[in-house]
């Protein structure tokens, strides 16, 4: 069958029943729309999750010591257990990470960004290879400078948007950025708490400065290099020799497994409490979504049955047409092609519109949160996420449901015995 | 033109078992014949007509039409028979509501490479005697003209065999004279034609006449 010529018999056709073509590709288009719109949300949450609340890297194992400490290779980390982690197969780098163990206060009395302020605040730091957070570092260099000098200091990407979604407007305080932070000094005095006990002796004050704001920093407190870590933990009689943490950065993700067992046979503990809250989340997420288009796909599929039993009624009325057609020269196949091209052009109809409105409705979602709903923290610009072939899903299923409704009134046309339909009285 | 030998149609009738509608039947049409197939109804004057049409496959016997045998032909073969080597009319004329005159012509052309199937359709058109109704939908027709957009339709390929079942079953006498007359002349032409028909005129308008009667012809 010529194509134009099929074009044609297809218009036709849809033409006369407008109303019954309208209401099966509306019923696609419901089917569509629901499904883009529910991906679109899911990948977008899981977006933020992933990228915002717990920015995890899939191929860092973060290494702790064992709450119990066993003789020779009994779960502490010092540097003997460290060379021996970096040897690991599959471990990329290791860094190494020391709590501060001399507690810290910041009296902070002056010019905030604007608003002059008067706080205190326990300070909680920790020190890591300077290399852990290379990348994050935009002011001078991230390293130990000596003791009286200015500490550098990476600040945690996700404390500033806690702070600015809830602190900041809770105290009438200024929103920060990282580019506004870096550069940053403030006040630390070493030795002094309100809370807990100190050494006794006498405090020492310095300042910090920040140099970066990085995913990688301690979330509550501040990240400054190993060695001051390792100077100030000396210099107050502290444990400077283990550590409290250490970072292997895996080859790949797919090391990470392996590295995790290796990790334990040597009675060491995985941190993975944050990959969990991030798998939960995400599995959460995923669960939510899921739901939800499989609903979506019940209605493609009902939106299917719709087409299945509307085409068929409408093979049974045009009966002596298809007939006629097969009397001067139509193949069963042209038939059936016929019939099918009919559900393509409902289908490519369903799907576009049924994809337009899930993003027309994901724009006025999104325009509406930022309009209605009050800044939270981790509050994204939009709340969903629509990659390049989430509408070539929608369109690609749309045509899938049509096929799949047309098919069997279509085969059933193509079997029309046109000698006993055309034997009869007709137009 | 047409050769049939002992060609026999049955169908299984559910309560009734096998009813054999064609028995034996055993035909020759040279070309250029005006022949007016009669009978009762039932006598399986329609059947035939299917059979010589390639509308009707499940057949035995020998049926040769316009040099092709149409005994085990397959679907495509069959269909690219209909649309080259014959021509149906139908009693009820079986025009696409929606398509013009000249479009319901030209349908065949859907199914086939060919040119200019417009300009051929039109030319259909006016060998009927309707090429000022060109663009004139079914709807807008009487009766005749109907009937005579059916027949332009079944000479779009130039056929060799125009094949007839009750095509004045639905026409008044003077439509009916008017449709008659057209096949005549048409036959004059030389296209070959078969006439399935109960009807005296164009019985009598028919260069022969053959009857069947359960299945046989007499």
């Amino acid at each position: 069958m010529k194509s134009a010529a099929l074009r044609k018999l297809v218009r036709l056709h849809l033409s006369r029943d407008r109303r019954g073509a309208f209401s099966s590709s509306f019923g696609i288009a419901i089917g569509i729309a629901s499904l883009v719109f529910f991906v679109a949300l899911g990948l977008g949450v899981a977006r933020v999750v992933r990228e915002k609340i717990f920015p995890v890297d899939a191929s860092l194992v973060e290494v702790i010591p064992s709450q119990l400490a066993l003789g020779l290779f009994g779960g502490q980390l010092d540097q003997q257990a460290v060379d021996r982690l970096s040897a690991l197969p599959g471990v990329k780098k290791a860094y190494r990470k020391m709590s501060v163990k001399v507690p810290a206060v910041s009296y902070y009395d002056g010019d905030f960004f604007g608003r002059r302020v008067r706080m205190g605040v326990e300070i909680v730091a920790v020190g890591v290879d300077p290399e852990f957070v290379k990348a994050d570092v935009k002011l001078g260099e991230f390293v130990d400078a000596g003791e009286g000098q200015p500490i550098p200091v990476v600040g945690a990407s996700r404390l500033i948007e806690i702070y600015n979604k809830t602190f900041a407007p809770a105290r009438s305080l200024p929103q920060l950025s990282a580019t506004m932070l870096v550069g940053f000094s403030f006040p630390i005095d070493w030795n002094r708490s309100f809370i807990a006990a100190t050494a006794g002796g006498p405090f020492t004050s310095t300042r910090g400065q920040v140099v970066g704001v990085s995913d990688r920093g301690m979330l509550a407190g501040i990240t400054i290099p190993l060695e001051t870590a390792k100077r100030l933990n000396k210099s107050n009689n502290a444990d400077a020799e283990h550590f409290s943490g250490v970072a292997l950065q895996a080859d790949s993700p797919s090391d990470v497994p392996g590295i995790v067992v290796a990790v334990k046979e040597m009675g060491l503990r995985v941190d993975d409490q944050e990959r969990r809250m991030a798998e939960n989340a995400g599995a959460a997420v995923a669960i939510t979504t899921s739901a939800m288009a499989l609903l979506s796909a019940l209605i493609c599929l009902l939106a299917a049955f719709n087409i299945a039993h509307a085409l068929s009624a409408a093979v049974r009325t045009r009966e002596k047409e298809l007939g006629i057609m097969r009397a001067v020269g139509a193949k069963r196949g042209d038939i059936f092609a016929l019939v099918l091209g009919e559900a393509l052009v409902l289908g490519l109809a369903g799907g576009v519109a049924g994809t337009a409105l899930a993003l027309a409705a994901a724009a006025g979602i999104d325009m509406l949160a930022a309009r209605m709903v009050p800044d939270f923290p981790f509050k994204p610009e939009t709340f969903f996420l629509v990659p390049m072939w989430l509408p070539a899903l929608g369109v690609g299923l749309g045509l899938l449901a049509a096929i799949g409704g047309a098919w069997l009134p279509a085969r059933r046309a193509s079997r029309i015995d046109p000698a006993r339909v055309l034997a009869g009285q007709g137009t | 033109m047409i050769r049939v030998e002992g060609l026999s149609r049955s169908y299984d009738d559910g309560a009734r078992g096998k009813v054999r509608v064609l028995d034996g039947v055993t035909l020759e049409v040279p070309a250029g014949q005006f022949l007016a197939v009669t009978g009762r109804s039932g006598s399986g004057k329609s059947t035939l007509l299917h059979v010589l049409g390639g509308l009707d496959s499940e057949f035995s016997g020998k049926v040769e039409v316009a040099g092709t045998a149409l005994q085990g032909l397959s679907d495509a073969a069959l269909s690219r028979f209909r649309n080259e080597a014959v021509g149906i009319v139908f009693q009820s004329f079986h025009l696409v509501p929606g398509l013009s005159s000249v479009e319901n012509v030209a349908l065949p052309s859907a199914f086939a490479a060919l040119e200019a199937p417009s300009s051929r359709a039109k030319e259909a058109l006016e060998r009927v005697g309707l090429g000022d109704k060109l663009t004139r939908a079914p709807e807008q027709l009487s009766g005749g003209e109907r009937q005579r957009v059916a027949i332009a339709r079944a000479l779009f390929h130039q056929p060799k065999v125009l094949l007839c079942d009750e095509p004045t079953g639905n026409l008044d006498a003077q439509t009916a004279d008017e449709v008659i007359a057209l096949f005549k002349r048409l036959n004059g032409e030389g296209l070959t034609i078969v006439a399935v028909t109960h009807e005296d005129r164009l019985r009598n308008a028919a260069s022969r006449v053959v009857s069947l009667a359960d299945g046989r012809l007499s």
